[in-house]
């Protein structure tokens, strides 16, 4: 599900977060463009018959690309286009010592990160110190920033647009003393986990429920899986064997008129649109003569007792009963 | 002196022998009377998914099934006044059975109300008012003893039955351990075949001439028509002479004029209000302040123990010499110590402070449960003792099943579990000081009672231990 390395180039569009965030695209746009025509300018003075058209290529290239930029920059002040939904903002901030933090982050939705890493200078307090962004344990490029010592921190912060699904993964903060920060983003994990399995029997029903923790009026889309690790099918509602009833954040998956073969691993998935998560049920399916061995065997030892309680009391009442004749006829004699 | 509750019966009570057999036999039922109800629990969540139905719905069981349990004592009493214990304990235990082995096919939520519920309830009622019965025909000097570890079966029997029916659970799916469960329960026919009736014991002996008493504690009359004996005790041709005319007696309502039934109905009707909440909500409460739900289970297990030692415990200091003439002072104690372990609980902070309460209410509830039954024995006697318990448990119904919604009620409006333990607090202790007051004056009254009697008959009946002695010589 996560793509290797940093190959998409939405990732250079990612910029540091200021106050004045649209302006600062804008910014840096033009500062490309100065640059851009500064070495433009520097050329037109080596090949001296000017051709304007020289100039223009790459100022016209320069101007459609920073175009592109400003689409993806951020600029409150723009409305995104319809066709993208509205991203909610999630912010982290971390503060780090001397060790390493891992920081879990629960996504449900897709968001913009804004991830803060705060080291705190130890003795030594350098004035400055380089610090870069990594996902999945590789550099992320351009991130590499030298930070300026203020009151007592390094600040490092950035951006991260989680738009889709391979953009999960862990981003880490590094700084050069080796001291990092992990944010592991993730879909959310069920939290009722059974590890025993169900015990159904055969021309029985059974159900199997999934529950997810969550806000009440979130809906989520479910599916369902049979296999094992390495391999699953997925199970379509069909009349006679399965009916799935999936209602926000429940799923529940009947299995009908169960067999022996309808015995193993199920797998229930909450699809988000960051991911899917997954919850394996192991389904255990014996005929009624597993518990009836038991109950038979204690039905039996049950029924000795009784008879032999009940011989015991029958055989002392005999013993009484000699002996009371005894007395009597005792009694009878003293008379 | 001694007040002496009227305890005319046609033999003395053998107070050990054969006795401690009828006492693990009490404890077995008793045990399953209380606690297999509460275990039953465990399955509820499997059970819900499978029926479809909600949470309410499948806690129903456990209210019907305690509803019945309470609503059959008035049955039970009857059964065991005409017949004696040992069939209606076996007739429980089978009833329990069938009635756990046919929900294991059931198809419906209502199939289950009916069969485990309604059923098996009566069944557990036909095992529980017996089993109390029994007790106060073999003992008398060491009745609070017994008593107190009779009792025991339900915290022991709960402690063995929660693990088991998780690992039956795990093992068999709710269908088959309703169905093993089945067997199990089958042991209270075990604990009724001890229930040897009594006469038998003193069948040879011909004893003193009979005191006339209002109810025929035929615990051997009938048994022994069907059993084979050869005994001639004359006692034994007038108890059946005399049955028939005693079945008009078989629900004895003449106990609502008896004082100390009265004092005793008045006060726990008031206090089962408030006295099995506390339990219901210790856990909750604890996971409302924060703690794990693993050591919240573990503070019901320190209760549980605490119990499980306090009841043997109480039953032997009920018996003592000085505590036993004035045993009724003891419960009444032991009723206002649990009503001021309540009140000072919102006072506890931390896991710490829910430990010593645990431990303190440990305590508190041993005490009352062992010596519940045992105060209406000695108020009422053994003779009218099944009849007042019958008319005991089908009142007590009532508080026991609206007591701990209506204080979870209290809970939800406040949103603060400490108005329900106040609530509690004083539900305990007014009756206890209820029980302090109105037994103050019994006691004196009864001793004016006793004085003129005791100058028309030499042979007072009484619990006296100078009683015992006198007839111990008499053998």
């Amino acid at each position: 599900m996560r793509p290797d390395g940093i190959t998409n180039t939405e990732m250079s569009h990612d910029v540091t977060v200021k106050p004045d965030g649209g302006r600062a695209g804008a910014r840096s746009c033009a500062a490309a463009a100065e640059r851009s025509a500064r070495r433009s300018r520097g050329r037109r003075m080596k090949t001296m018959p000017a051709s304007w058209k020289l100039l223009l290529l790459p100022t016209l290239l320069l101007m459609t690309s920073c175009g592109r930029t400003d689409t993806k920059t951020l600029d409150p002040t723009q409305t995104p286009p319809a066709s993208v939904p509205p991203l909610a903002d999630l912010k982290r901030e971390v503060v780090l010592k001397s060790e390493n933090v891992t920081e879990n982050i629960e996504l449900r939705q897709l968001v913009r990160l804004f991830l803060e890493c705060s080291l705190t200078a130890d003795q030594n307090k350098l004035p400055n110190m380089t610090a870069f962004w990594s996902r999945d344990g590789q550099e992320i490029p351009d991130s590499r920033l030298t930070v300026a010592l203020e009151k007592e921190q390094y600040g490092i912060q950035r951006l991260f647009n989680i738009t889709s699904e391979e953009k999960v993964g862990t981003y880490s903060c590094v700084f050069e003393n080796k001291v990092r920060a992990d944010f592991v983003l993730a879909t959310p994990r069920f939290r009722e986990k059974r590890d025993k399995p169900v015990v159904s029997y055969v021309h029985d029903f059974v159900v199997l429920p999934c529950k997810m923790e969550g806000s009440e009026n979130e809906s989520l889309t479910w599916l369902w899986f049979k296999g094992n690790e390495t391999h699953k099918e997925r199970i379509s509602a069909q009349p006679d064997r399965f009916e799935i009833r999936s209602q926000n954040l429940t799923s529940r998956l009947k299995l009908i008129n169960l067999t022996f073969a309808d015995a193993g691993f199920y797998y229930c998935a909450a699809v988000y649109a960051v991911g899917s998560t997954m919850n394996p049920i192991k389904l255990k399916v014996i005929t009624f003569w597993e518990p009836l061995k038991p109950f038979i065997a204690i039905l039996i030892a049950v029924v000795l007792l009784v008879v032999v309680i009940f011989l015991c009391e029958k055989q002392q009442s005999k013993k009484k009963v000699t002996e009371g004749n005894e007395e009597n006829v005792d009694q009878n004699n003293i008379k | 002196m001694p007040p002496a509750a009227a305890t005319n019966l046609a033999h003395k009570p053998p107070d050990g022998g054969w006795g401690w057999a009828v006492v693990v036999a009490a404890f077995i039922s008793i045990g399953f009377s209380y606690a297999f109800p509460k275990s039953l629990t465990i399955y509820f969540k499997e059970i819900q998914e499978y029926f479809s139905v909600s949470y309410s719905e499948i806690a129903w069981l456990s209210s019907v099934m305690l509803a019945s349990m309470y609503a059959g004592g008035p049955v039970s009493s009857i059964l065991v006044n005409r017949y004696g214990s040992r069939p209606v304990v076996m007739l429980g235990g089978l009833m329990v059975s069938a009635a756990m082995v046919l929900s294991s096919f059931g198809t419906t939520i209502i199939h289950l109300y009916l069969c485990v519920g309604v059923i098996g309830g009566f069944g557990l009622a036909f095992n529980l008012q017996p089993a109390l019965t029994i007790i106060g025909t073999y003992f008398q000097a060491k009745r609070p003893l017994a008593n107190g570890l009779a009792m025991t079966g339900s915290p022991v029997f709960l402690s063995i039955l929660a693990p088991l029916n998780q690992f039956l659970f795990d093992s068999y799916g709710w269908r088959g351990s309703f169905l093993i469960l089945g067997s199990i329960v089958l042991n209270c026919c075990v604990a009724g075949a001890l229930m040897r009736p009594v006469h038998k014991q003193v069948a040879s002996k011909p004893s003193s001439p009979l005191p006339k008493f209002n109810k025929a504690v035929d615990e051997g009359a009938a048994a022994d028509a069907s059993m084979q004996t050869a005994d001639s005790d004359p006692e034994e041709r007038r108890h059946e002479g005399k049955g028939p005319s005693q079945a008009s007696k078989l629900a004895d309502f003449s106990l609502f004029k008896h004082r100390g039934f009265l004092i005793y109905l008045t006060g726990n009707v008031v206090m089962f209000f408030g006295f099995f909440a506390p339990v219901v909500f210790l856990a909750p409460y604890a996971k409302h302040q924060g703690i794990d739900e693993y050591s919240a289970a573990f503070l019901l297990t320190i209760f549980a123990l605490v119990d499980m030692f306090i009841r043997p415990f109480t039953g032997f200091l009920g018996n003592t010499r000085r505590i036993r003439p004035k045993i009724q002072y003891f419960f009444s104690f032991a009723v206002s110590y649990n009503g001021i372990c309540h009140l000072l609980f919102p006072l506890a902070s931390g896991y710490s402070g829910l430990v010593v309460y645990a431990v303190f209410f440990g305590v508190g509830f041993g005490m009352v449960s062992a010596l519940l039954f045992e105060v209406l024995m000695d108020l009422v006697g053994a003779p009218r003792f099944s009849s007042a318990l019958g008319l005991v448990t089908i009142i007590e119904c009532g508080p026991v099943l609206l007591g701990p919604p209506m204080l979870g009620a209290l809970v939800d409006t406040f949103g603060e579990y400490k108005y329900l333990y106040v609530t509690c607090g004083v539900l305990m202790l007014a009756p206890g000081l209820f029980f302090f007051i109105m037994h103050y004056f019994n006691y004196k009254k009864l001793k004016e009672e006793q004085k003129p009697e005791a100058a028309v008959e030499t042979r007072r009946p009484g619990e006296t231990v100078e009683l015992k002695t006198n007839d111990e010589a008499s053998k």
